[in-house]
C-alpha cells in the first residue's frame, strides 16, 4: 500500500490541508480498478469511517495477492470541515460535491475538485460514499442518476436492498458521480444515513456491500455471503408523507419497516404544551425508506418516504 | 392605488413561531383590462441585503406617488426569511441554496416547496427582477447577469435598469435550477441584478437601482409620470472581456486600490501577506487595463479565492 499526496493547500492560520489517498496495487494488470471517495462534507462521518475501514481491511485482512486490481481510497477530501463540525467548505460554505469536474485555475473548491478528479480519473469503477443532502435518515442504498451513462447492472452487485434510480436534475451535473460517469468510469454513489455516531450495523452493511462488489467484478478474490437482490426504485415507487403540523416529531416506525396505508407511523407533539397535535399516517403500503432525522419538525416538511414495488 | 400584503408560503416552526414568506402588491387603481405586472424579489440568499434597501426605496416611492402607478408591482423582499434574519445564506436546517432548488414542487422537501410557491405566485408576471448582492466575500459594481439563451428578450430591458455593466453569460446546465432560468422558461422576462456586498447596504447603489427600476417601469407602461429618469449607458460583456484574478497563495489580502477603479496593466491591486512572519507572500498586479468591477471584500483568502474581476473593452 502506498500513501499518495493528492493535494496540499496552505492556510492563513490553520495547518495545511493535505489530502491523501491510499493506493493498493493489484497483482493482475488485466483486472479492473476501483477508486473510493469518502467524506466530502464535514458531517459525513459514516462515509469517512467506511472509507478508512476499507483501507485497514485491504491492508490487514485481505491477503495482498488476493487484491487483483488497483484500488485507490481517499477517505476525506474535506478535513477542514470535519475538524470543526461544519458541513461545507468552511470559508465560503460551498459544497465540494457541486464542484466537479473542477477547474484548476478557479476558486479554491474548484481546484480541490480538479485535483481529486485528476487522481481518480481512469479507474474502471468508482464509489462515492455520500451523505444525504437533506436531514433524513435512510437505508444505505445505491443512488444512480438517470444520466444515460449509469450502470444499473453493476449497481446490483453490491447487494443493497434498494437502488434509487433518480431523475437527473440540472444541479446533479456538477456532482462527482455524474462527471465520473461522463468520463468513462462506472460510478455509484452509496448513500449513507446522516449520523454523528458511527452505527456499526449500518457501517458493516456498507462495508460488506463494497467487498461483495469488489469480489463480483474481479477487483479482489475474496468471497463473502450474498445479500439482497436489489429492487430498483424510481420516483413513481415513492410516496411522501408530510408533517401536517410542526412540533416535536416522534416516529413510531423506523426505516426498513413495512407499513400499511392508514397506519399511524408517527406523531407530532406541541413543543410547548406537550399535547399530541398530529398523528402521522402512512399514505401508502410499502417500506419506509426515509425518515426525517430531527426531532424538531417544521409544518409541511417531508416526515417519511415510503417505497412500494407493487 | 391598492396595497395588499399576502402570505405566499407558511410553515409553522417547531417552537412557537411561524415562517411566513410575504409579498406586497401595489396595484394601480385604474380599471385596465390587462395590467402589466413586475415582480421584484430579493433575499433568496439570506446574507444579501442590498435588495432589501432597493425594494424599500421602491415601496416608499410608490407610497408617495400612488397616482402614477397603472400596472402591478409585486415585491418579495425576503424569500429566505429565516436566512435574512440570521445571516444565513442558505435555507436554515436544510442548508441548501434556494437558488439551486428551482422550480421545486409541492411534494419536494421543504425548501423545494418554498421555491415552488414563489414560482407559482410570480408566474404570469411580465417582468421579474431578482436582486442579489454578491456574497460576503466580493463587492460588485451594479450589474445585470443575463443568460445568453434568453438575452434576446431580456437585454433590451437590462439596458433600462441604470446599472453599470451587463454580463451576458453562456448557458450553464447547473444554473437551470435558478429563479431566473425558471421564470424565463415560464415566459416572464427575468433579470438578475448583482450589486454591492453581502451583509451590508450601499446607499448609492440602492438609489441607482431605484432610478433604473422606475425608468424600466415607465418604459414598460407600469407607471406613468412626467419625470424623466436619466439612466447611464452600461458597458456590456459583448464589447470586451473579463479577466479573473484568483489568489495564488493563501493568506491575508491587503487591498491597495478601490473598487471600481480604472486601472492600468501592472497596477498593484494588493498583496497577500503572512501576519505570522511579516512576509509578502504574493504581489497582485493587474493583468490588463480596465475597470475593477469586482473586488475582494473579505480579506482571508485561500489559494484560488477570487480577488478581482477586471473588464477591458476591446481595442
Amino acid at each position: 500500500m502506498k500513501k499518495i499526496e493528492i493535494l496540499r493547500i496552505e492556510s492563513l492560520s490553520r495547518a495545511p490541508l493535505v489530502i491523501e489517498g491510499y493506493l493498493f496495487e493489484g497483482s493482475d494488470p488485466e483486472a479492473p480498478s476501483l477508486a473510493i471517495v469518502g467524506a466530502m462534507d464535514g458531517d459525513a462521518i459514516l462515509p469517512l469511517f467506511c472509507a478508512s475501514h476499507m483501507v485497514d481491511y485491504l491492508k490487514n485482512t485481505i491477503n495482498k495477492s488476493k487484491i487483483k486490481g488497483n484500488v485507490l481510497i481517499i477517505p476525506s477530501i474535506n478535513h477542514y470541515a470535519l475538524n470543526i463540525a461544519q458541513r461545507f467548505w468552511p470559508l465560503d460554505k460551498t459544497d465540494l460535491n457541486m464542484m466537479f469536474p473542477g477547474y484548476s485555475e478557479g476558486e479554491t473548491t474548484q481546484r480541490i475538485a480538479a485535483k481529486v478528479f485528476e487522481a481518480i480519473s481512469g479507474y474502471t469503477y468508482g464509489i462515492n460514499l455520500e451523505r444525504r443532502r437533506d436531514p433524513t435518515n435512510c437505508l444505505p442504498h445505491i443512488k444512480l442518476f438517470k444520466s444515460g451513462y449509469e450502470d444499473l447492472d453493476g449497481a446490483k452487485e453490491f447487494g443493497f436492498k434498494i437502488i434509487h434510480h433518480s431523475e437527473l436534475r440540472s444541479i446533479d451535473t456538477v456532482t462527482l458521480q455524474y462527471n465520473w460517469q461522463l468520463w468513462g468510469t462506472k460510478a455509484y454513489s452509496i448513500v449513507c444515513p446522516v449520523d454523528n455516531l458511527v452505527d456499526k450495523n449500518i457501517s458493516s452493511q456498507i462495508h460488506q456491500a463494497m467487498v461483495r462488489f469488489m469480489d463480483k467484478v474481479g477487483i479482489v478474490d475474496h468471497k463473502i455471503f450474498n445479500a439482497y437482490e436489489s429492487n430498483v426504485i424510481t420516483k413513481k415507487n415513492l410516496k411522501i408523507v408530510k408533517a401536517q403540523k410542526s412540533g416535536i416529531f416522534i416516529p413510531a416506525e423506523i426505516v426498513g419497516n413495512y407499513v400499511v396505508k392508514g397506519q399511524i407511523i408517527g406523531s407530532i407533539i406541541n413543543s410547548l404544551n406537550g399535547e399530541v397535535v398530529s398523528k402521522i399516517k402512512a399514505t401508502s403500503d410499502g417500506m419506509i425508506v426515509c425518515c426525517f432525522n430531527n426531532s424538531l419538525i417544521l409544518e409541511n416538511a417531508v416526515a417519511f418516504r415510503i417505497a412500494n414495488i407493487r | 392605488m391598492n396595497v395588499t400584503t399576502k402570505e405566499i408560503f407558511k410553515s409553522e416552526l417547531p417552537v412557537g413561531e411561524t415562517l411566513s414568506i410575504k409579498r406586497t402588491r401595489f396595484e394601480g387603481s385604474r380599471q385596465d383590462e390587462k395590467k402589466k405586472r413586475i415582480s421584484i424579489v430579493s433575499g433568496i440568499h439570506g446574507d444579501e441585503l442590498e435588495g432589501q434597501l432597493a425594494i424599500y426605496l421602491l415601496g416608499r416611492w410608490l407610497n408617495e406617488n400612488p397616482d402614477k402607478l397603472v400596472g402591478i408591482v409585486d415585491i418579495y423582499p425576503a424569500v429566505n426569511a429565516l436566512g435574512v434574519d440570521t445571516i444565513t445564506r442558505g435555507f436554515p436546517i436544510y442548508e441548501v441554496d434556494l437558488n439551486r432548488s428551482f422550480p421545486g414542487s409541492k411534494d419536494d422537501f421543504l425548501p423545494g416547496q418554498i421555491v415552488y410557491a414563489l414560482t407559482q405566485d410570480i408566474k404570469g408576471s411580465d417582468i421579474a427582477i431578482d436582486i442579489h448582492s454578491s456574497n460576503i466575500f466580493l463587492r460588485e459594481i451594479p450589474q445585470i447577469r443575463i443568460n445568453k439563451e434568453f438575452s434576446h428578450s431580456t437585454l433590451p430591458l437590462a439596458k433600462e435598469l441604470n446599472c453599470d455593466f451587463i454580463w451576458i453569460h453562456d448557458a450553464v446546465t447547473v444554473l437551470e435550477a435558478t429563479f431566473s432560468h425558471t421564470l424565463n422558461s415560464l415566459g416572464t422576462k427575468t433579470l438578475v441584478v448583482e450589486m454591492g456586498v453581502g451583509m451590508r447596504l450601499t446607499n448609492k447603489y440602492g438609489d441607482q437601482l431605484l432610478l433604473g427600476m422606475l425608468n424600466l417601469m415607465k418604459q414598460e407602461g407600469i407607471i406613468e409620470c412626467e419625470e424623466v429618469f436619466e439612466v447611464r449607458t452600461p458597458f456590456t460583456s459583448e464589447t470586451g472581456s473579463v479577466a479573473y484574478m484568483n489568489a495564488p497563495k493563501s493568506g491575508l489580502f491587503v487591498q491597495f486600490l478601490d473598487h471600481c477603479a480604472i486601472i492600468k496593466k501592472d497596477d498593484k491591486i494588493g498583496d497577500i501577506v503572512s501576519p505570522l512572519t511579516g512576509e509578502v507572500l504574493a504581489e497582485l498586479k493587474a493583468p490588463c487595463d480596465g475597470i475593477l468591477f469586482t473586488l475582494r471584500e473579505y480579506p482571508v483568502v485561500y489559494e484560488g479565492s477570487l480577488i478581482a474581476r477586471i473588464f477591458s473593452t476591446n481595442k
